[in-house]
């Protein structure tokens, strides 16, 4: 059957829900069942927000029964195949969800929280965070997305379709890259540069 | 993508939990729709208000409160058009004057009350479990499990509520309204209805001395024959399967459960799946329980199923162990990884070997990271009031905390938040508190919302007890927490066409209240200043609105109305003090910190920063610049 979970998080405003919501429509349109919760904490700006993505379906020919299809809004402890973070402190804090296959795409671009702002916590150093992350999963692959959005397009406008183009080419995941294209085409404005951003996320990803 | 109001049935669209109530309601016909907006419910009021143009017949409205939202719910099932009110669980509180009447009257046409509950207080300041009101309110619960189920029963609620003569409720978690994902279209009715009429019947309306108790009677038995029929609705199944240990739930903690019971090797455990939580039919329950040797109910804070399970155990002399809130917490939220490590410990069953080492490696590798707590967005006007009072009370007044975007003013860097509990406890609590306090200042804060939802009652009583208090109007004109639903201060109406606002001075002025003034909170110094005023002058009530739109609502418009001038404010590093007023003592996102090998500087964001200009009048060195370019025109 198909099953696959991916969760993505960040910080408020940065663009998680509709990350989630392009990769939820994409299996719409390839005709299996999607599911899965948005997490919002309690804040308006600068909070912790999850999506969870779990596609799941029969495989050609098959047919699953209502327990196998059960799915709850949330990922359990280890269960994200995929884990996109748009920020390096808030794949840590969601680590528990990451198994030995788990495939971690990083954001490598700190925002520092309140906490650190006003002195009462330090933000730990980058290579800890990812030496941390490889002891749950080898598969860890930062990557300054923001910079490389604002080189290339001198906006931050494309730092979502720079991830998507990233997760594609480094997960398996169970919609193609054409159905994410068609999904980024009807869902954000500006086609032209968001393919050249799916396709330069791709790039980015092969030379990894 | 196909759209919510899609004409065409079997259609599978991406929805959310909340959206999916909204299809029930349109494929069940409804006419009249009213809301206080509240978190995890909100969206509900928000899709229905995005269709009114495909729908013009659908009354839709964010009522001030709960309780005229319900009331007005009422009066259009009473006119024989099906009707719609949604609220968060505390809402309940609020309408539950209303809602201990309806089931006594009875219904017009269908009448479905939809409550978004929050186990875990995700979003809320508490986690109360309506489900308990219907045991004395007998209006009847279903609990949907998933999306689908959230359209599917709100559709029958309405079937259910005409049948029964009793407002139907529909209990969603946050879990489930924030659930988004597949959903499969029914069809929508041919016509919506436009009038409704009302049918005189004063032995139901008039719910007077015995003729309430002669309701109350009708109530009760409408309840028993629903509890009776509940195996011909379909509203629960039963899931058959092996062994002696069976489980029992409802809600999305059904899915969660399916899916522990598979990560723990029981996949095969028998399950009772209940849909409507309340009433229960005594039959069905216990042929179920009888066929087993123990049963686990599984459900979210006190176990409603389980108190009214074990009644019924009592009552037939039924002797099998029933486990509930023996092992299940009865407060917070369930989830896959809680209900499978507690059944595991209960049933001594290993975890999967992934958990065990993902878990163990989480305890070790990442409880010591810094926590990250939301702020104020960038140009909040809540942001330059909270440091103007900051600055003018140096924290040396009582701050009586209130329910809205403000309450983050309880966190860092601000901290000034005494209190929070309900809607209008600042004003609340403080009006009583002052009467045996012995001269402290106490400086309370509301929201335009929060005020109009239920405050006036208590502003107009700490004005006629003579409560000696500053009162900050927090007035951004939307409410703005839940996603910006008009209030009667917002300039425009549900569907965007602009209205009049209520005239809040004059309001103010006509409860008694004589000192006034409205500030430009980004005004940071005269803010200060006039906040200082309130505080020195003394005697009674005194009122400070801090006016300004909310700056998400203002952005979004900025971006259609393009200015003549281009604004930008800089830090100047030679200027600059690194005093950390700006970037920590106010703490605004869009000022950032860069750490260079020796040294670090201070910039200002340039895409993120609003233009509030707030920072360039707090900075005690003058470092903030401010420059404008005219554009040419013509």
């Amino acid at each position: 059957m198909i099953k696959y979970d991916i969760l993505i998080t960040g910080i408020g405003g940065q663009g998680v829900i509709s990350l989630g919501t392009v990769l939820k429509l994409a299996a719409i349109h390839e005709g299996f069942t999607v599911i899965g919760a948005e997490r919002r904490g309690g804040a308006q700006r600068e909070g912790v927000v999850t999506s969870n993505v779990r596609y799941r379906g029969p495989d050609k020919g098959e047919t699953l029964d209502e327990r196998a299809m059960a799915t709850s809004g949330l990922i359990p402890v280890a269960g994200a195949d995929m884990m996109i973070a748009m920020e390096p402190l808030e794949a840590l804090r969601h680590a528990q969800y990451l198994n030995e296959n788990s495939v971690v795409i990083v954001n490598d671009f700190p925002l520092m929280p309140v906490s650190v702002k006003i002195g009462e916590h330090d933000y730990p150093d980058r290579t800890v965070i990812y030496s941390r992350l490889r002891e749950f999963t080898e598969h860890i692959y930062p990557f300054d997305i923001d910079n490389l959005s604002r080189e290339r397009f001198n906006s931050l406008r494309q730092v979502n379709t720079i991830s998507l183009g990233i997760a594609s080419a480094l997960g398996e995941l169970p919609v193609s890259e054409k159905s994410l294209l068609l999904i980024i085409k009807e869902e954000f404005p500006d086609f032209a540069t968001n393919r050249r951003a799916f396709q330069l996320g791709r790039e980015t990803a092969q030379k990894a | 993508m196909k759209s919510l109001a899609s004409k065409e049935a079997d259609t599978i669209i991406l929805a959310m939990g909340n959206d999916a109530i909204v299809r029930g309601g349109l494929e069940a016909g409804i006419g009249y729709f009213s809301t206080y907006p509240g978190t995890p419910a909100s969206e509900i009021g928000e899709g229905f208000a995005s269709l009114r143009s495909v729908f013009p017949h659908l009354h839709t409205e964010f009522s001030v409160n709960e309780h005229v939202a319900a009331h007005g719910a009422q009066g259009a099932s009473w006119a024989q058009v099906r009707s719609m009110t949604a609220m968060k669980h505390v809402g309940m509180n609020v309408a539950a004057e209303v809602l201990h009447f309806a089931g006594y009257t009875g219904v017009g046409a269908g009448f479905v009350i939809v409550i978004g509950s929050d186990p875990g207080a995700t979003s809320s300041t508490s986690e109360q479990d309506d489900r308990w009101y219907s045991l004395h309110t007998h209006l009847p619960v279903l609990e949907p499990a998933s999306i689908q189920e959230a359209k599917d029963f709100t559709v029958q609620a309405f079937d259910l509520s005409e049948r029964y003569n009793l407002p139907v409720i529909l209990n969603a978690p946050s879990k489930l309204c924030h659930n988004i994902g597949s959903l499969r279209l029914g069809s929508l009715p041919e016509r919506f209805p436009a009038h409704g009429t009302f049918h005189r019947n004063p032995t139901r309306y008039v719910n007077l001395f015995a003729g309430s108790v002669a309701n109350h009677r009708r109530a009760l038995e409408s309840v028993g024959k629903l509890s009776e029929d509940i195996p011909s609705l379909a509203v629960n199944r039963i899931l058959p399967g092996a062994g002696p240990v069976g489980f029992i739930s409802s809600s999305i903690n059904y899915l969660s459960l399916i899916e522990a019971l598979s990560l723990l090797g029981l996949q095969e455990a028998p399950m009772l799946k209940i849909g409507m939580s309340y009433p229960l039919n005594r039959n069905q329950v216990l042929s179920f329980i009888r066929s087993l040797q123990r049963v686990y109910i599984v459900e979210d804070l006190e176990g409603f199923l389980e108190f009214q399970i074990k009644g019924m155990l009592y009552d037939t002399d039924t002797r099998v162990p029933i486990i509930g809130k023996e092992i299940f917490p009865d407060y917070g939220e369930l989830d896959v990884d809680s209900i499978t490590a507690l059944l595991a410990d209960e049933l001594k069953r290993e975890l999967p070997a992934q958990m065990k080492r993902s878990r163990s490696l989480a305890e070790k590798l990442t409880t010591d990271i810094p926590p990250r707590q939301g702020s104020f967005c960038i140009g909040c006007p809540h942001r330059s009031t909270l440091y103007a009072i900051v600055k003018a009370t140096e924290r040396n007044v009582i701050f009586a905390g209130d329910i809205g975007c403000y309450t983050l003013s309880c966190l860092p860097p601000f901290r000034a938040f005494d209190w929070v509990t309900c809607m209008n406890c600042g004003v609340g609590i403080a009006q009583g508190m002052l009467q045996k306090l012995d001269g402290d200042a106490v400086l309370a804060y509301v929201g335009d919302s929060t005020l109009f939802h239920s405050g006036l009652p208590n502003l107009i009583n700490a004005v006629e007890q003579h409560a000696n208090l500053v009162l900050v109007i927090l007035d951004n004109k939307w409410v703005a927490m839940t996603g910006h639903q008009p209030t009667p201060t917002t300039a425009q109406t549900v569907t965007g066409e602009p209205c009049k606002p209520i005239d809040l001075r004059g309001l103010l002025r006509s409860i008694g209240i004589t000192f006034i003034r409205t500030i430009n909170p980004h005004n940071i110094k005269a803010s200060i200043v006039a906040i200082k005023d309130a505080l020195r002058a003394g005697e009674g009530v005194r009122v400070i609105i801090a006016d300004q739109e909310c700056a998400l609502q203002q952005e979004r418009r900025g971006k259609l109305t393009p200015s003549t001038s281009e604004v930008y404010y800089q830090i100047d590093p030679e200027r600059c003090q690194k005093c950390n007023e700006c970037y920590v003592e106010y703490g605004c996102p869009a000022i950032r910190k860069v750490e260079q090998e020796t040294d670090f500087y201070y910039y200002i964001e340039e895409v993120a920063c609003t233009r509030c200009g707030a920072c360039h009048d707090l900075c005690l060195n003058s470092a903030i610049v401010r420059t404008e370019i005219r554009r040419m025109t013509g």
